[in-house]
């Protein structure tokens, strides 16, 4: 078990070098100026200046000096807020969306899976069709739609939520359900799959022949082996959810890490680019990892394995 | 399990909540107000968005400032007017006795020296520095002379470490100056064999001065001690000196009767000794190892100590408190301010709305007190209701701004096909069938004005614009065939370069063209720094362009389509418009000079046709009716010490 | 975890009766035709502008246009599809340029379903391929594709997709002579396309690795079929379940994507209309100030009805490609 954690954590950070590599050579390729604001021209004195202070016109020497301070979690100035390096701007948009990226998978999870045991168990019955069409109603809409309608009937109709932004426990909820939408329906669907599956798996036969009833059957023997699909899906999708999702985040102003993502590369920032990746990709290794202990933990047939 | 996994959640989703719900509850401030996009900075030497003036005017205090409602330039921490001498060469400022930071101690002289020398010196990268370097005498020189020497030392520090130098470091170690000090500190040898690669083509010169092989940190370290030794006596050629605590002496290098109206602006705002502390350490500026002077970039916080810092000090009406990323800043009133018993509100706050749909929501809540940007897809509507009275909160500021389309004046375009744009009577053509009355009043409905002009007619007093003619598609027709391409027969594709802001008015203007010329008009939506890109490097025939006047004159439109000003995008060169307005430069009598520069541009406007205007902005905000003292007006300037809340 | 073969025979059967699928496809098919037999009209009258008169009229039976727009030059006579298209110029209304909404509409159904299928069909192509290839093959080519498979995972989607959008506008432009339209249209299908494929990868050498081991396959070659009949005869047709139920839930996936992207502003650029683009324009149709309901309601609820539709023709395919199924496999 050690031993395979300790292999897992090494292709991570493996992982996350090449992400950084692969990124860093998207970034050098594209067009544009990321140090012209607005759209005076700098004078080239002054441009030149710059590129030189920011080690911008060697590629080389720029990704080994940010290599460098990567490892030390330095990840260096932005070209857009000067007065704000990477880590600072990590450090205030990563919490906001982790709280609303967890919520929203807790909500997922705490709703969909529950719904994915209820149609399969109903299989082909009203129950189902009913649950499987709200659950396929609710991400027919993409989330701008979604999320202003909720901000239009909650915030300014009926005025149960603040319009927007963040800082109290009333501005977490609309937020949080339009990002859990789309991971409600995959939770959804899986469970319901997986679970079909277990069902008529051999054990759980052996349990009704025992005569055990079902509540017990469906908790105790069949959930444990039909949420490792879930488990696996749940690993990058919380990975996901936690950086943020640009839309709900301009939908609702909320200060996330997910507007980072699109306005970097807009902005052809390059130090936020390859920070706000590097942070992604961190998150998604350890969320693999944490998985991979759970699986073991769920599964018996699995530990020792890869 | 299924009810064990159900109790984690639920643990979970409280935990979150409660840690959530700890977060400090704070009282409202008195005024609340919406910045769209968070600072960009608030290095007053290095801003140029007028979301960021907004603050820094308030929160600092020039050697002037405007009065609210006229714009024109008042007494600020200096009197006003200054004294002059006689050829209007020098101006003495004399400084008020109870101008004091927002830590009680007096502001002098020095501290503007101190700021004003930091919009010059390079490392600021401050786009507005050409306000000093034209103005004021020796700037421009200090400037070059520092530019000189940083890319010399940058030169010596990649060959410290190892690294290949490109031509443009190389040269800078040829400089005579450069060599002229090696000789002197003792490398004969070595500036014997600089000097002897003068003559090199250039991609040989980097590597050829790599193999030179000297102990190159020794030589930078020295070269180091010997620049940073001179600074301060370089300095001192530069016309600003403090004669005392409370006289300041600036010395103009040409008449410029707009001067004071520039001394409001923050690239001439004060700054604290403070920043400076790493001075005593140094026993001079603390340079970088490449020459640029260091400074943390963090000192505009309010919070920040490291090494001493007691955090950011300024002199204006708020001193700013809170500074947090994306969400917020919070003002609060200076208590040593000279007119702190007249300021009305206690605390301000600067909210950051990334949406305008929301903002606009939140200002209809009563969450936001003042909304000065309302730029969202129903605006025309917001305008409409402001027009007929419904709306009282709604007010238009006639921003001195000009959107236009910039031609491409160029002989050659993209795909090295021929330019028509560069034949005038093409230009003048497509000018004359731009609808202009239909995109203003149709299209945009925001209630901007049409333009007539380049520079807006109420941009300066005594200023008349010359009128460009109307909208006349039959003459356009006329012209067309005139230059060769009867019916639009004969004319590639017009590519129209727009942000996806101008689809709209890009959309209408390709339609009015296809119909009236028979041309055939490709838009070419590009998000911002593409844009920007492809407009600075010429490629497109039709682009759209806005400026924003920089100051009173009409020289700050006019600038732009100088032979070879970095602004002037359509590539437009006369030679008789540079000699125009480099005669109304050298002169000092303003109704003379109105004249040259208004013949210069009746020859834009009239005649050639590098641009055509089209609207000036015309910009609504949106203030509660219980703020008074906040007008509308052309710089959309908003100075909150002469707010009040009646709430 | 030992993935079941997926199996044909009976899944049509299995489809047809499942009641929510059958709707599914009937909405997609009659979407379908709409689309594409509107093109003609659409595809002409889509940026008929009317600044003059029908800026952001409501929808109206009778036409708010003149029939002289719908002409060449004010003096030729409008031909047959012209007058039936000025007919139906209003039933959607219009929008702020004055162009009809049901025009827009049609010319972006389409656009945002061949996107959508475009994506799709290189979702798979890339996917099958690279899965199919690393467990046929094997050894250190398996663990070297999968290990890359694991690295792209960890880059994130949505900075991918702007960054290859910004990147290759302008090589692909001139690629195909600045014609905007196609240079959008490749560029997006291909950045969609080529970041979705890693589950698919990861699913197919899954489906190929299971297959490989069973008797079948065995039997084949010790028949003498060489690798490529045994991947065309043998494997391919047993692959073609989890191929269809991937690619039809892939659609959906590009069409959400091409519209995030619009709402961004990096979509399909004007006057060139998208389901997205359409969409995220009447979002802000409707609020406190103005009411432009046919703004908001009917690009939104063809979004819906596009997406819901794929949807359930997804989900159908999934039941009906039923692990759990008794059926033999093909052989």
């Amino acid at each position: 078990m050690i031993r395979r954690v300790a292999r897992r954590l090494l292709f991570g950070l493996f992982t996350i070098f090449s992400v950084y590599t692969l990124t860093f050579l998207m970034v050098v390729a594209l067009p544009g100026n990321p140090l012209q604001q607005g759209e005076r021209t700098l004078s080239p004195e002054v441009a030149q200046a710059l590129r030189a202070r920011y080690n911008m016109d060697n590629n080389w020497l720029y990704y080994w000096q940010f290599l460098r301070g990567a490892l030390r979690l330095d990840f260096g100035p932005t070209f857009t807020y000067t007065e704000w390096t990477c880590n600072q701007i990590l450090a205030s948009a990563l919490p906001v969306s982790a709280v609303v990226g967890v919520l929203a998978i807790l909500l997922a999870v705490g709703i969909g899976v529950p719904a994915g045991v209820v149609c399969a168990v109903g299989r082909n019955g009203f129950l189902d069709m009913g649950l499987m069409v709200m659950v396929l109603v609710g991400i027919s809409l993409p989330s701008f739609v979604t999320g202003s309608l909720l901000l239009a009937l909650f915030g300014v109709y009926l005025r149960w939520t603040p319009v927007g932004g963040w800082g109290t426990l009333a501005h977490l909820p609309l937020p949080v359900v339009t990002l859990s939408f789309p991971f409600m329906a995959a939770m959804v669907r899986l469970t319901r799959m997986s679970m079909l599956d277990t069902l008529s798996g051999e054990f759980v036969r052996t349990a009704v022949a025992k005569g055990a009833a079902p509540y017990a059957i469906i908790s105790r023997h069949a959930l444990k082996p039909a949420f490792l699909p879930v488990l696996t899906y749940l690993g990058p999708a919380t990975a996901q959810a936690m950086t943020g999702s640009f839309i709900v985040e301009k939908i609702f102003c909320v200060p996330g890490l997910g507007q980072h993502f699109v306005n970097a590369a807009l902005n052809r920032d390059a130090g936020l680019i390859l920070g706000t990746v590097i942070c992604f990709a961190t998150m998604l290794v350890l969320f693999n990892l944490i998985v991979d202990i759970l699986y073991s933990y769920l599964d018996p047939r699995v530990v020792g394995a890869v | 399990m299924l009810h064990r996994l159900l109790l984690l959640i639920a643990f979970f989703l409280a935990v979150i909540c409660w840690g959530h719900s700890r977060s400090r509850l704070e009282l409202r401030a008195d005024l609340t107000y919406v910045n769209p996009s968070d600072i960009h900075t608030l290095d007053p030497a290095r801003m140029s968005w007028t979301t960021d003036f907004r603050v820094a005017l308030n929160i600092w205090e020039g050697l002037t400032s405007w009065d609210p409602e006229t714009l024109h330039p008042t007494a600020g921490a200096a009197f006003f007017p200054p004294r002059v001498s006689d050829d209007e060469g020098e101006l003495v400022f004399t400084l008020r006795n109870d101008a004091r930071w927002s830590n009680g101690e007096p502001v002098t002289a020095d501290d503007f020296v101190r700021g004003w020398r930091r919009g010059i010196e390079p490392g600021c990268a401050a786009d507005y520095a050409f306000l000093l370097t034209d103005h004021i005498t020796g700037a421009d020189e200090y400037v070059q002379w520092r530019q000189r020497w940083v890319s010399a030392l940058t030169a010596l520090v990649r060959l410290r470490d190892g690294w290949d130098i490109d031509v443009r470091l190389a040269g800078s170690l040829l400089d005579p100056e450069i060599v002229l000090n090696l000789k002197s500190l003792g490398e004969l040898a070595l500036a014997q064999q600089l000097e002897r690669l003068a003559g090199k083509p250039d991609d040989a010169l980097g590597p050829a001065i790599r193999e030179l092989g000297a102990g190159w940190s020794r030589i930078h370290s020295e070269l180091l001690e010997v620049h940073g030794n001179r600074l301060d006596v370089e300095f001192s050629r530069v016309g600003i000196r403090a004669l005392d605590e409370r006289t300041l002496t600036v010395q103009l290098s040409k008449p410029c009767p707009y001067f004071l109206d520039l001394t409001g602006m923050p690239v001439f705002l004060p700054c604290h000794s403070s920043i400076e502390l790493l001075r005593e350490r140094h026993g001079r500026a603390a340079l970088s190892e490449t020459g640029l002077v260091l400074h943390d970039p963090q000192w505009t916080k309010p919070d920040y100590h490291r090494n001493g810092y007691p955090g950011l000090i300024t002199n204006g009406a708020f001193q700013l408190t809170e500074w947090t990323f994306k969400r917020r800043a919070r003002m609060a009133k200076n208590l040593f301010f000279h007119g702190a018993d007249a300021i009305g509100c206690r605390t301000i706050d600067m909210v950051v709305y990334d949406n305008l749909n929301a903002a606009l929501m939140a200002y209809e809540a009563g969450q936001v007190d003042l909304l000065p940007d309302l730029t969202v897809p129903y605006v025309h509507e917001l305008v409409r209701r402001a027009e007929s009275g419904e709306r009282k909160d709604i007010l238009r500021c006639p921003v001195s701004a000009t959107y236009f389309l910039n031609f491409n004046c160029r002989s050659r375009s993209l795909n090295e096909a021929p330019n028509p744009m560069s034949d005038p009577r093409v230009r003048r053509a497509l000018s004359l069938s731009v609808d202009k009355e239909m995109l203003v009043i149709k299209v945009r409905a925001r209630g901007d004005r049409i333009a007539h002009s380049f520079v807006p007619p109420d941009a300066t007093a005594g200023y008349v614009p010359p009128k460009a003619p109307g909208y006349n598609p039959d003459e356009s027709r006329r012209l067309l065939s005139e230059a060769g391409y009867s019916g639009g027969a004969g004319l590639p594709p017009i590519s129209l370069l727009l942000t996806q802001n101008d689809e709209r008015l890009g959309q209408a203007l390709a339609r009015t063209w296809e119909r009236e010329l028979g041309i055939r008009v490709e838009l070419t939506v590009k998000e911002s720094k593409s844009f920007s890109e492809d407009k600075a490097e010429r490629r497109y025939m039709v682009a759209r362009g806005n400026w924003f006047a920089d100051y009173n004159d009409p020289t700050t439109f006019l600038n732009c389509l100088a032979s070879g000003n970095g602004n002037n995008d359509s590539g437009y060169s006369n030679a008789e418009y540079d000699r125009l307005l480099d005669e109304a430069n050298r002169i000092a009598d303003p109704e003379s000079r109105f004249q040259l520069l208004s013949r210069a541009e009746a020859i834009v406007v009239q005649t050639d046709f590098p641009i055509v205007p089209i609207l000036h902005f015309s910009e609504p905000i949106a203030i509660k009716p219980y703020v008074h003292g906040i007008h509308a007006n052309a710089r959309l300037w908003f100075p909150f010490r002469f707010a009040r809340v009646s709430r | 975890m030992k993935t079941p073969v997926i199996t044909i025979p009976g899944a049509w059967r299995r489809f047809r009766g499942n009641r929510s699928a059958r709707a599914g496809l009937f909405l997609l098919g009659l979407l379908s035709i709409l689309a594409l037999g509107g093109l003609p009209f659409s595809i002409r009258w889509y940026n008929t502008q009317a600044l003059d008169r029908a800026v952001r009229l409501p929808p109206a039976f009778e036409p708010s246009v003149p029939l002289d727009r719908f002409t060449e030059t004010p003096e030729t006579s409008p031909g047959r599809g012209a007058s039936v298209a000025h007919r139906m110029t209003s039933w959607l209304g219009h929008d702020d340029l004055g162009r009809s909404l049901l025009f827009r509409l049609l010319l972006a159904l389409l656009i945002s379903l061949g996107i959508g299928l475009a994506a799709a069909t290189l979702t798979v192509l890339i996917g099958t391929t690279w899965g199919a290839v690393a467990a046929l093959v094997g050894g250190r080519l398996d663990f070297v594709l999968m290990r890359f498979v694991d690295v792209l995972y960890g880059l994130p989607y949505t900075l991918l997709i702007i960054l290859m959008k910004v990147g290759l506008t302008r090589p692909v432009s001139s690629l195909l002579g600045f014609h905007q339209a196609a240079t959008d249209m490749v560029i997006l299908f291909t950045a969609i396309g080529s970041v979705s494929w890693l589950t698919m990868a990861r699913v197919i050498r899954g489906q190929v690795l299971s297959l490989k081991s069973q008797p079948f396959v065995d039997a084949a070659r010790a028949a003498g079929a060489g690798p490529g009949r045994i991947l065309f005869r043998h494997l391919l047709p047993n692959l073609a379940g989890p191929i269809v139920v991937y690619a039809t839930l892939a659609v959906p996936q590009a069409i959400l994507q091409e519209s995030f992207l619009s709402f961004l502003g990096i979509g399909i650029r004007p006057p060139i209309p998208s389901l997205g683009r359409l969409a995220s324009e009447g979002v802000f149709a409707v609020n406190g100030y103005v009411s432009y309901w046919w703004l908001l309601l009917y690009p939104c609820g063809t979004l819906f009805l596009t997406l819901l539709a794929l949807n359930f023709v997804g989900d159908g395919l999934r039941d009906a490609v039923d692990p759990k199924s008794t059926s033999a496999l093909v052989v």
